[in-house]
């Protein structure tokens, strides 16, 4: 029974293990392949004539290098932002009772959960009559409603584990609260500011929905919709699209697969006391 | 006096900056898609002068063949997403929480493809799905079974979408559900293995209705996203062949941005927010009445 149970448990994880690898490593393989060699029928599971043609081309294509360097900007941008406006909200919510405290909460909660897809339309309008169209801060500003509220909730949670004496002595002494976040508990916090940092440039570098509509001009491009309109110009070049793909694919994976540990724990701690 | 004014007030402003954000680009926007519903705005039209039509462009909608037929298309894509992932999430969630070596890098691995972007996962897949070259289908061949046309039959393409589907968001479903496992004290099964409850009876009987809480969000979570989801199936498809493969977001997204009718877009995203809150609302009631 043990071991028939053994069996079929550790089969499941196999099965799966090669579903969410199989796609990966197919695709590493393909980058790796000339052109011709990547739509070749029957397939090479490994490339014959093995180059590194296609990340330099990639790499050395003008919009697609604007766009690199604009996602990472954006991205980096975006973290920041909220993650500094997320903290003093989480921080409120943590250390104060104020009327209206649950009700807002659980509005910020619900937020969330509405898609941004359905305020694509809206947004476009009114960032066409600001003038803010095409902007690398228009994106910055957007991507704030993908993050700011699973940030604050992450950050109140976190806050919460810290003892309030802590800054209560300091407070006494006649520290004002911003000081006090900042000289007290943002250091101690830096595994929960590490989590949400993390979770939030995922959100930004991966988004397509809002930079697509919101800023498809070269030099405002970034590298997800570059690489979109790349297939939608010219015909597939698979060898050039998967190496574009793995390169989209670096920073997420690496940060997540880095700090793995630490973000289920942390994401534990938040549900568990969300 | 003034001190303890500041006192209250600074809450407000320690909050001021975060709302001031979400009031500004996402409830104005939400609210406002209201009023450019009723109004008729296009691409050419879109810095004023819009003129009030009432509900003419819900009308339209109503009328529309193509409409009705992206709402069946979200009804088996998302009907299809949920039940899978959710599935398949469960499954993972609950065996790697056994004693299973290396638990902790399976589920590393296993996170990867929600990391991945919807529109590399399209990519991708559009790449391993493609009915002459793909591996896929040299794969079936090698098992002696026939090519599927995965993205060129307008029967089977939506199911294609749902498998690209789910190897993107079945990992969030693992590491949500996982997180409500972690919360279950491993006393309780302690305590049922002792009173003679056999894993399975343990599983109904303890695990499920611990974890109802997180069932809940995970179901409204995984939901709310397939209804609007639409980067991957306007990489892998277009919509298309045809219009087999066109949800709702994608159709209010070709309405508006293809075609330049935003205010007919808007009706429809009007409808979409109406069906997000329905499902939202009746998943709630559900779990409220068990």
């Amino acid at each position: 029974m043990i071991l028939f149970e053994k069996t079929l448990l550790y089969s499941t994880v196999a099965v799966y293990l090669f579903i969410t690898l199989a796609p990966l490593m197919w695709v590493l393989s393909t980058s790796f392949k000339p052109n011709e060699e990547a739509i070749s029928f029957p397939p090479k599971f490994l490339p014959d004539n093995p180059t590194l043609d296609n990340y330099l081309f990639v790499l050395t294509d003008p919009k697609l290098v604007t766009s690199l360097f604009n996602s990472l900007l954006v991205s980096i941008a975006s973290t920041a932002l909220s993650v500094a406006v997320s903290a003093l909200g989480g921080y409120a919510f943590a250390r104060f009772e104020f009327k209206g405290k649950n009700l807002l909460m659980s509005t910020i909660m619900g937020l969330f959960m509405i898609p941004v897809v359905i305020n694509i339309i809206p947004l476009y309008i009114m960032l066409a009559n600001v003038g803010l169209l095409n902007s690398l801060l228009a994106l910055i500003l957007t991507f704030q409603i993908l993050i700011i509220p699973l940030n604050i909730f992450l950050l109140k949670n976190y806050f919460e584990t810290i003892p309030k004496e802590l800054e209560e002595a300091a407070l006494i002494d006649g520290c004002s609260r911003l000081r006090a976040l900042w000289h007290i508990i943002v250091p101690i916090s830096m595994p929960g500011f590490l989590i949400a940092g993390i979770l939030s440039f995922r959100f930004s570098w991966n988004e397509f929905v809002l930079p697509i509509v919101l800023s498809n001009k070269p030099d405002v491009m970034l590298f997800q919709v570059a690489l979109y309109q790349f297939i939608s110009l010219y015909r597939i070049d698979w060898g050039y699209l998967t190496a574009g793909i793995n390169i989209a694919l670096i920073p997420v994976v690496v940060l997540m697969l880095f700090f793995q540990k630490r973000m289920i724990r942390g994401l534990t701690l938040g549900a568990v006391r969300g | 006096m003034l001190q303890l004014r500041t006192q209250k007030l600074q809450p407000y402003l320690l909050l001021l900056p975060a709302l001031s954000i979400l009031i500004a680009f996402l409830l104005f926007p939400l609210i406002w898609n209201i009023y450019l519903s009723v109004h008729d705005v296009s691409l050419t039209t879109i810095l004023g002068g819009w003129k009030y039509v009432g509900i003419k462009n819900f009308s339209n909608l109503l009328y529309d063949p193509d409409f009705h037929k992206s709402l069946q298309v979200s009804l088996v894509f998302v009907g299809g997403s949920v039940a899978i992932q959710f599935f398949v999430g469960m499954v993972l969630a609950v065996v790697l929480n056994q004693e299973i070596r290396g638990s902790n890098t399976l589920r590393a691995l296993f996170i990867i493809p929600w990391t991945v972007s919807a529109v590399i996962t399209g990519f991708s897949f559009k790449f391993i799905f493609n009915d002459s070259f793909g591996v896929l289908n040299y794969g079936l061949g090698q098992m002696g079974l026939n090519p599927v046309a995965w993205l060129s039959d307008p029967g089977t393409v939506v199911w294609t979408l749902v498998i690209a589907n789910m190897w993107h968001g079945t990992p969030f479903t693992v590491i949500f559900l996982t997180a409500g496992l972690f919360s279950i004290n491993p006393l309780v099964y302690e305590a049922a293995r002792i009173d003679g409850a056999t894993k399975i009876k343990s599983f109904f009987y303890i695990t499920l209705p611990l974890l109802r809480p997180f069932i809940l969000i995970n179901l409204i979570l995984i939901t709310m996203w397939s209804v609007n989801f639409f980067d991957l199936i306007l990489v892998m498809t277009n919509g298309g062949p045809l219009f087999s493969s066109t949800t709702s977001s994608l159709y209010m997204y070709r309405q508006a941005f293809e075609f330049g009718l935003l205010s007919k877009g808007a009706a429809a995203g009007f409808i979409m927010i109406g069906i997000n809150l329905i499902l939202a609302f009746s998943y709630i009631r559900l779990f409220r009445r068990q």
